[in-house]
């Protein structure tokens, strides 16, 4: 069983994102860590090797940096590694990402493909459904089970709240959702090994495309500018004993907000 | 003038909420003359629900295949790209929901243009047009412009308003698709329909959610009294899914669930990042907690500060006494 690994290098959850002064660009502070969905990918690519053998590479897109998240991913356990270098790819839209994610997958051969449901940065949840649209191939959307047998796999898919379980043949997408597994730490050994490794680079050219491609002129969809969220007014405390300010709220929800 | 083909999800009889507020705003746009508007459904359709769709679009096509017997990304993605290659359509628009934020980016990649997916606000009068979408779990919004035609735009629930158009009476047909055999690849085995009939929490418009400060699973239940009188979902914070006192399907967070309703209550939740990315573009944020400091109270339009199996069931009792006044 062969099995690849997208995997995208995000900033961490906790990093503060603020709105460069042209608000064209976001300053995010530098501490970056694998997307948390793409763990549950990692996680269960590895399982499924430990169980029917086979092979498993990760694949990011990104800038110089990201060579760190395929690190981790070496330390996790994963066979070997590849980066699509790229700093304007990197930065495109989700229709370009599939692409350039798409021409590196075509020159592998596989079974299965795992990737996150959504990167927690950009938030589009859209790339993996793109790429299986590239080379033509089936997914399952939001993955909490998968069980790989003969060609096909038998998965629980949870994209509505309600769970469906579906037959795919292989080769397919799948996209992890929370729930699908427990995410491993990596032993110190493996973390030797990832420090080592060679982990090669390869430039958009070596997939047919050129760098304008990955531009904004070259995107199908472009970021105009970045906005603030809006900030609410600050809190209003309702005071007094619980069956006043039970009494209090339930009036400013029905006369003044009217949201009952 | 630019043609708007709206994907209306089907569920029995009723249309998805999600697929009816961007239906309202597509039928708003038709009259504003600056777009003509046709809806598409792929589900069968009952003559209820085409009755009530057809008074709020000009247009319903019904695709059929033997293959859309059963929702699957592949069939779904070419009827949808097909179709909207057949009308020229200049924009395809859908609620952001499950299915629709599955399969339309396939969509987009048949039509070789680009997608936004889960827009809160568009500015339909600027030039280029530009749809507002929350990044980083809401910590900031983009405004993104598609020079692509057509663009593909799924909508968060409970962005546009539904206000029903009026003197509308649309035409219906139904068009075969032709799929090709063999061309889908997944098969739905079964369902597991035990939350069948539970609203999703991300079209709610009232949502009560509990965190660790309720203590145990069986205490929900203060949570549970209180959304059934105002007609609430249950939501719930991440530690106490961990916990197993709810199910993953009710998590509201990073790695849960984003909502956006009308009123949300939150009840013995601190405030951790992860679940305030889920709630904060929630309109109104109530929140209860013993502890005056906790940070849910910063993301709050109100606070009570107190002892949250005090607070709620005389709040619950206030809202069944409000009921009965109205």
């Amino acid at each position: 069983m062969n099995i690849l690994v997208l995997i995208k290098q995000v900033p961490d959850p906790e990093a503060l994102v603020e709105i460069a002064a042209s608000g064209k660009d976001l300053n995010i502070e530098p501490k970056f860590v694998i997307n948390l969905f793409d763990e549950f990918a990692l996680e269960e690519a590895l399982r499924i090797r430990e169980k029917h053998g086979g092979n498993v590479k990760a694949i990011s897109l990104g800038g110089t940096k990201a060579i760190e998240a395929l690190r981790t991913a070496i330390a996790m356990g994963a066979d070997e590694a590849m980066l699509i270098e790229d700093e304007s790819f990197a930065g495109s839209d989700g229709y370009n990402t599939a692409l350039a994610l798409s021409r590196a997958v075509q020159k592998e051969t596989f079974d299965i493909i795992l990737c996150g449901r959504q990167a927690i940065d950009a938030d589009r949840g859209e790339v993996p459904q793109m790429v299986a649209q590239f080379l033509g191939l089936p997914h399952v959307g939001v993955v909490v089970k998968l069980d790989v047998d003969d060609g096909k796999a038998v998965v629980e898919s949870v994209l509505e709240g309600t769970k469906e379980v579906i037959e795919v043949t292989l080769p397919a997408i799948f996209t992890a959702q929370k729930g699908l597994n427990e995410p491993r730490v990596p032993l110190i050994t493996g973390v030797m090994k990832a420090m080592k490794v060679q982990i090669p680079k390869v430039p958009v050219e070596d997939l047919g495309l050129t760098k304008e491609m990955g531009g904004p002129d070259g995107s199908k969809t472009r970021i105009e500018r970045y906005l603030p969220r809006k900030k609410r007014p600050a809190v209003q405390f309702i005071e007094g004993e619980p069956r006043q300010a039970a009494a209090e709220i339930v009036r400013i929800l029905a006369d003044v907000e009217r949201v009952i | 003038m630019d043609k708007v083909l709206v994907f209306v999800e089907t569920k029995g009889d009723e249309p998805r909420k999600a697929s009816m507020e961007v239906l309202c705003e597509a039928a708003r746009l038709a009259e504003s003359g600056r777009f003509s508007m046709e809806a598409v459904c792929l589900g069968a359709v009952s003559d209820v629900l085409k009755n009530r769709l057809l008074s709020c679009t000009h247009k319903l096509v019904r695709l059929t295949d033997p293959e859309l017997a059963a929702y699957s990304p592949e069939g779904y993605a070419h009827a949808v790209a097909g179709h909207a290659r057949q009308i020229g359509a200049g924009m395809i628009m859908a609620g952001a929901t499950g299915v629709g934020r599955d399969f339309l980016p396939r969509t987009a990649v048949i039509l070789e243009t680009g997608i936004v997916s889960d827009v809160t606000a568009a500015n339909w009068f600027d030039d280029p047009i530009t749809f507002v979408r929350p990044m980083f779990g809401g910590k900031v919004f983009a405004e993104v412009a598609c020079p692509a035609s057509p663009v593909v735009v799924t909508v968060r629930p409970n962005s546009f308003a539904m206000d029903m158009p009026e003197g509308i009476n649309g035409e219906y047909v139904e068009v075969a698709v032709g799929l090709q055999a063999g061309s889908i690849h997944t098969r739905l085995l079964r369902v597991d329909d035990t939350r069948k009939d539970a609203v999703d929490i991300t079209e709610a418009d009232l949502i009560v959610a509990g965190g660790r400060g309720l203590k145990a699973a069986e205490n929900f239940k203060v949570i549970e009294d209180l959304a059934v009188v105002i007609g609430a979902t249950v939501g719930a914070t991440r530690s106490v899914v961990d916990a197993k006192w709810r199910d993953q399907a009710d998590q509201i967070g990073k790695s849960g669930k984003t909502v956006s309703p009308k009123l949300y209550i939150g009840a013995g939740i601190s405030g951790a990042i992860h679940h305030i990315m889920g709630m904060d573009s929630s309109k109104v944020i109530v929140a209860v907690n013993r502890d005056p400091n906790a940070i849910i109270f910063n993301y709050a339009n109100y606070g009570i500060v107190g002892d949250l199996f005090e607070v709620l069931p005389a709040m619950t009792e206030e809202f069944k006494r409000h009921k009965e006044r109205v």
